[in-house]
């Protein structure tokens, strides 16, 4: 069975006080943490104009769009719209939110009514994400050592270790995003240079 | 297939002191190739099947792809004695042409988007304006706005409060009337004509006619370049990239109301050319 789970980042780039774009398949998602480390995901859209939310801003517990200064709330309820200071906004007016969870230094994404909890990466440590603008075909024909579909395993050996790597993959539009973790006693540089080096191979086999 | 109502009416495609210049301006209009070219001492506009009608007005080159419903726009004011024209350039925006005209509608953003220059927190609140659709002109019109801003215009040295009038004469253009921060009871005229490329580009030309005979040219136009190049950020990240004419698609509230009407206005004339219908 295939997770509806998608690992769209790891928690050490989103820190409280911060929004990123966040991506669930064809669905592009604003994904912040309030200043208490609140954790919420929502369509990329603010429902007044259209402005994507990613570019907004945090203060406190609330979200602003960087257009009209819409003020939401981590429940994806408009708080406060600058423009008409003593308006309380209608419920209506509401971000549309994803479920999102940090869990094992990952941030997942699933659709709200997702019921399972998310993969479960026990012992292992975030590395980097990367993108790369070749599929996940070619990815595989680069490194015959992972194995797996939206989670790739497997041991790979450098600098005359082994070690343990798993890749989380995160499909786009134009290619594929990968969150990188691996074993806890691995170097995370040597780690790094390897996995830009596999980018590398992987997207000279589309060109060939 | 653009529908006549779109291809009779005009729009901005140069700069014509360029053209006059020798400058050879190959461009898309409303999605199909178009040059414009000096000919014997008079700018031509030569689309693909053969030369399109010229008005040469407010610095600009305008031209008609269908057969012209009216006569372009005029703008009284900047005859006035005394006025400089500023003729900004051209920034190239990934928005729909509509999408540009609507930002240019707008003030609530000021404070978020034009930070401590045309507006800042905590002034953020949109007093009650008045908008009609002058029938007798086929315009919208927004009048009595007013609004508090830091540095109102390149040549405001302290915060005032700003009134504004504005104005849509075209599909793809706007004008705006505002305080004159140094000749009182005067208006600062400023407009976007906005050359649509595609549905989902556009090349847009600010254009400005001012009572400031300070202020050096290049700082005017830079002033003017750094307020549209911070509307860019913006343009460029709205979801869809067509202007949503169906009602369902936005919220928009009191402050909004230049905009209903211009979305309005827009569907009534079946200017729909950069707009979304249906939700996707």
């Amino acid at each position: 069975m295939t997770t509806r789970w998608i690992a769209t980042g790891l928690c050490h780039d989103l820190p409280n006080g911060v929004v990123m774009a966040g991506r669930w398949h064809d669905t592009e998602l604003a994904v912040w943490r309030s200043a208490s480390g609140k954790l919420a995901a929502w369509k990329d859209r603010c429902p007044h104009r259209g402005m994507r939310l990613s570019h907004g801003f945090v203060r406190g517990e609330t979200l602003s769009c960087i257009y009209h200064g819409w003020v939401y709330g981590t429940d994806g309820g408009c708080k406060h719209i600058p423009a008409h200071p003593s308006l309380v906004p209608p419920k209506a007016i509401r971000a549309e939110a994803f479920s999102c969870v940090a869990l094992d230094g990952v941030l997942w994404l699933a659709p709200a009514d997702v019921s399972e909890a998310p993969p479960r990466l026990g012992g292992l440590r975030p590395v980097r994400s990367l993108s790369l603008t070749c599929g996940l075909a070619a990815l595989m024909a680069a490194e015959s050592a992972l194995a797996g579909k939206d989670i790739l395993r497997g041991s790979v050996t450098f600098g005359g270790h082994a070690v343990e790597i798993c890749l989380l993959v995160q499909p786009k539009p134009d290619g594929i995003t990968l969150h990188a973790l691996c074993g806890a006693s691995a170097d995370l540089v040597a780690v790094s240079r390897w996995l830009e080096a596999l980018r590398f191979k992987a997207e000279e086999k589309v060109a060939e | 297939m653009i529908a006549p109502e779109v291809l009779n009416e005009w729009y901005p495609v140069a700069m014509a002191s360029q053209i006059r210049a020798g400058q050879r301006r190959q461009t898309q209009l409303l999605g199909q190739p178009i040059t414009v070219v000096l000919t014997d001492g008079a700018i031509a506009v030569q689309g693909p099947t053969g030369s399109f009608p010229v008005i040469e007005r407010f610095g600009h080159v305008w031209t008609c792809p269908g057969t012209p419903a009216h006569d372009l726009f005029t703008v009284p004011e900047v005859d006035q004695p005394g006025r400089r024209l500023v003729d900004v350039g051209v920034v190239r925006v990934k928005c729909s042409p509509l999408r540009a005209v609507e930002n240019f509608l707008d003030i609530a953003h000021f404070p978020f988007v034009h930070t401590d220059i045309l507006g800042a927190e905590p002034h953020t609140e949109v007093n009650r304006y008045e908008v009609q659709i002058r029938e007798d002109t086929d315009e919208v019109w927004a009048t009595k706005v007013t609004f508090y801003q830091p540095q109102a215009a390149k040549s405001a040295e302290v915060g005032i409060v700003t009134e504004y009038m504005y104005r849509v004469p075209a599909p793809t253009v706007s004008v705006l009337y505002k305080t004159c921060p140094v000749v009182p009871g005067e208006w600062d005229v400023i407009g976007i004509f906005v050359q649509p490329l595609t549905e989902e580009l556009c090349d847009v030309w600010p254009y400005m006619a001012l009572f400031d005979d300070v202020t050096p040219m290049a700082e005017l136009i830079a002033f003017q370049q750094m307020i549209f190049l911070q509307d860019r950020s913006i343009l460029e990240n709205q979801i869809p990239r067509l202007l949503p004419l169906d009602p369902g698609m936005e919220i928009p509230t009191q402050a909004d109301l230049t905009s209903i009407a211009y979305r309005r206005w827009l569907k009534k004339r079946g200017l729909t050319y950069g707009a979304q219908m249906v939700a996707a």
